[in-house]
């Protein structure tokens, strides 16, 4: 009977053939982004040379609308998606080289005090939705999920935590839904929020990066209130990622203690594995800035750079959002995110506050 | 069968993450910039 089996044959997709299936879809990103730009440049002045009141609508928030707009009316169509995905490439890429703009004792000085604020952060963003999670009777393993998403840093904290504790799919598909829907109201209202409590740019990027769980979403929130802010919340929410190879492995520590997932072998290989290499790609290039590696005409391009793949990465934020999609995953753990996340905004609001008036940012 | 699993899982342990990629292009880029291969990057 055994022989009966058959082990189905996987063809391996060939590299040239990999990268011609991005193509579309980056070419789609460049579309929207670059559309994005070009309203903001247009409609502003068509606006003035109108004398119409508009309010000035950033290229970030373009991309997105119009990204927003394509995925839930059109839809993206097959032949773009696997390119779209590559918007977190593209993420990455603009971190590592925005940090050409950063001189290693600022990254230092802000690192230090973004450190102790994000530890903060994570203990009482895993303790508040822990205990969220049992007063709405989630199943464990989905509040975990939840906790880690919430606390570091979204969808790959969540599925780097999904495989070390042994959870379902359902699980993990819960969890991205409600951090990415969750992502999305973010860029809408914490630009409003700041502009409402007149934030200076320093504390603002603080709070973006400490309470956007998404990395392209805090990138996002920061770039709509100004350049300085999105400076800022790319660091903080750089810092948060490091600190996610240390909160999978408790995870995956305590549920190989209920027996529920297996036991972790060699730790320091574990934390190397989950570490977000471009975080130390990040500060490599920043070492290089800061011993005048780059003139600055050419830490200048570096950052126009980051710029592009910063707009491709906004314009796959929005291609990538569907709310039917997310409606579909239910109500009670996007609840659950809501409250904790409006409550985790509430905390890191009046932390940063805080810490601006102790240093007078 | 057991060859084919074990070539499989040896190239996987040297295929690179999203991350190290992305890294790789970022450095790539500014190894450019540096040379002057490119001059000016407009925005």
């Amino acid at each position: 009977m055994a022989d009966a089996i058959t082990v189905p044959q996987v063809q391996p997709v060939q590299p040239a053939m990999r990268f011609m299936r991005v193509i579309p879809g980056v070419l789609l990103l460049a579309t929207v982004g670059y559309s994005g730009k070009l309203l903001e440049q247009n409609v502003g002045a068509y606006a003035k040379a109108h004398h119409w009141t508009f309010p000035n609508i950033e290229y970030v928030l373009w991309a997105i609308i119009l990204g927003l707009v394509i995925s839930n009316t059109v839809g993206v169509p097959e032949i773009f998606r696997t390119g779209v995905a590559t918007y977190e490439f593209w993420l990455k890429a603009g971190i590592v080289l925005l940090g050409a703009r950063f001189l290693l004792g600022d990254i230092l000085k802000l690192g230090g005090v973004s450190l102790v604020l994000v530890a903060i952060e994570i203990t009482g963003a895993i303790a508040f939705m822990t205990f969220l999670g049992r007063v709405f009777h989630l199943k464990p393993k989905l509040t975990s999920l939840l906790a880690v998403g919430s606390a570091v840093c979204g969808v790959s904290a969540i599925i780097a935590t999904k495989g070390a504790i042994e959870a379902d799919d359902e699980d993990s598909s819960f969890s991205i839904a409600a951090i990415l829907a969750l992502g999305a109201l973010a860029l809408f209202t914490f630009p409003v929020i700041g502009h409402f409590l007149h934030l200076s740019d320093r504390v603002y990027g603080l709070w973006a990066g400490l309470a956007v769980d998404n990395t392209a979403e805090a990138t996002a929130a920061g770039a709509l209130y100004s350049d300085a802010a999105a400076k800022l919340a790319v660091l903080v929410k750089s810092t948060r990622n490091a600190m996610i190879g240390f909160v999978v492995l408790a995870y995956a520590i305590y549920w190989a203690s209920q027996g529920q997932a297996k036991s972790v072998g060699n730790k320091a290989a574990f934390l190397w594995q989950k570490f977000p290499k471009f975080v130390l790609g990040f500060l490599m290039i920043s070492v290089l800035a800061t011993y005048h590696f780059f003139n600055k005409e050419q830490v200048g391009a570096l950052a126009n750079l980051s710029r592009w793949a910063f707009l491709l990465t906004f314009a796959g934020v929005g291609l990538r959002t569907n709310f039917s999609d997310m409606r579909k995953q239910g109500l009670r753990p996007f609840a659950v995110g809501a409250i904790g996340e409006v409550v985790i905004a509430g905390f890191t609001l009046v932390l940063v506050c805080g810490a601006g008036i102790l240093f007078g940012w | 069968m057991s060859a084919e699993l074990e070539a499989g899982k040896k190239e996987s342990r040297w295929k690179l993450s999203l991350d190290t990629w992305a890294v790789l292009v970022a450095f790539l880029l500014a190894l450019l910039v540096r040379t002057g291969v490119f001059k000016h990057i407009p925005w």
